[in-house]
């Protein structure tokens, strides 16, 4: 008897692919590794609408406060397993508070790819991210293991007036054939604020009393 | 706290243009956080914990409206780790408000840490501050913590302390 192969495991870059050509609009904060320059080769027409966070635990924290300023804009969190089993409180915060335009996107490869790959705690198939923020009060929280999945799921979560969670469930290998990204924090800051300030009419750096 | 010094940080918070503040509940601020949820002008968030609110008055400050997080000065404990990466790693600033837990006249044993650590933290952050005592100066406090970090792009904090909060 032979056992039945493990179904193949969807890759990032090609979720990333099927959500790409949904934004426009949207503002989109995303986690650190392997995913950054993904994204940045994935998405070109978002770069600039793009926050590039080399902060664990920090990105659908951030990504919620961002839609808490702007309700009337969709904001995108591209938050990864590593991520959020760092601050699985923001979970039960985002229950409590159902903002209305916030998709959360979590990469789950079932390890640390940026530092080589040693497992998440996701990795020993018993701990369910979806399942977890479901728990915390997030009705629409989801996992999707298919890129049709997948793509129906960000369909739904792009005009949902709830919370709305996918756990991606990726293949540990990132996409070599990206363009890299030369911009640092800093700098990526600034680009992303300025588009912001650009597509709201507001201004949220500006000038110093004297020059 | 007094009504006053309630009243005294809640206008300080609205003169800088404050419009979302996230908290994690404590005891000396324990007559501000009601008043700053019955406040129309405030959206109030509550969190988990202090960090996860650095993090998203950090998302706030990108939307263009003004944040600050209010919590007990052992939240700043909490918090080093997204404040280090924020704003020395991207420059996206966080205004705190706390309490100073463990300041001379503390009668509690488990609060006189939160008073050793405070200021070396936010010194090593290089975070500056202002410790306040008096209803009066709490405004004006406030204000200039979010001029600076508005000029600085970093965080500033003030500590209130003494009769402001006991």
């Amino acid at each position: 008897m032979t056992a039945t192969p493990a179904p193949e495991r969807m890759h990032r870059f090609d979720c990333m692919r099927v959500l790409a050509p949904m934004l426009k609009n949207e503002l989109v904060i995303l986690s650190l590794g392997a995913s950054v320059d993904e994204w940045y080769t994935a998405a070109p027409h978002m770069r600039q609408a793009s926050l590039f966070q080399q902060q664990l635990g920090c990105v659908t924290p951030q990504a919620f406060g961002l839609a808490v300023g702007l309700p009337h804009r969709r904001v995108v969190s591209l938050d990864t397993d590593g991520g959020m089993m760092f601050n699985l409180g923001i979970l039960a915060t985002l229950a409590n508070e159902q903002p209305k335009n916030l998709l959360v996107v979590v990469w789950d490869n079932e390890c640390y790819q940026s530092i080589g790959g040693p497992p998440t705690h996701t990795a020993q198939g018993r701990v369910d991210i979806a399942a977890i923020a479901r728990g915390a009060g997030i009705a629409e929280a989801h996992t999707a293991r298919t890129l049709d999945d997948f793509e129906a799921l960000c369909r739904r979560g792009l005009v949902a007036d709830v919370p709305f969670v996918i756990v991606a469930k990726v293949s540990q290998e990132s996409f070599r054939d990206v363009r890299r990204k030369h911009s640092d924090g800093r700098e990526d800051k600034y680009i992303f604020v300025r588009h912001v300030e650009a597509t709201e009419g507001i201004v949220i750096m500006g000038p110093s009393e004297h020059n | 706290m007094t009504p006053q010094a309630v009243e005294a940080v809640i206008a300080g918070l609205k003169a800088a243009g404050v419009s979302v503040v996230c908290y994690l509940p404590d005891s000396l601020f324990k007559e501000l956080y009601p008043a700053l949820d019955a406040d129309p002008g405030i959206r109030t968030i509550r969190v988990t914990n202090e960090g996860e609110g650095a993090a998203i008055c950090g998302g706030v400050f990108l939307s263009g409206k003004r944040a600050a997080l209010v919590m007990e000065n052992s939240g700043l404990r909490a918090s080093i780790e997204p404040l280090a990466r924020m704003g020395m790693g991207a420059g996206i600033p966080v205004v705190m408000l706390m309490s100073y837990r463990g300041d001379l006249g503390e009668n509690n044993w488990w609060a006189v840490p939160h008073g050793m650590t405070m200021e070396p933290l936010l010194t090593a952050m290089r975070i500056p501050y202002r410790v306040v005592d008096e209803a009066e100066k709490a405004k004006q406090a406030i204000q200039d913590a979010v001029t600076w970090s508005y000029a600085s792009y970093y965080h500033s904090a003030v500590a209130l302390t003494g009769g402001l909060v006991r």
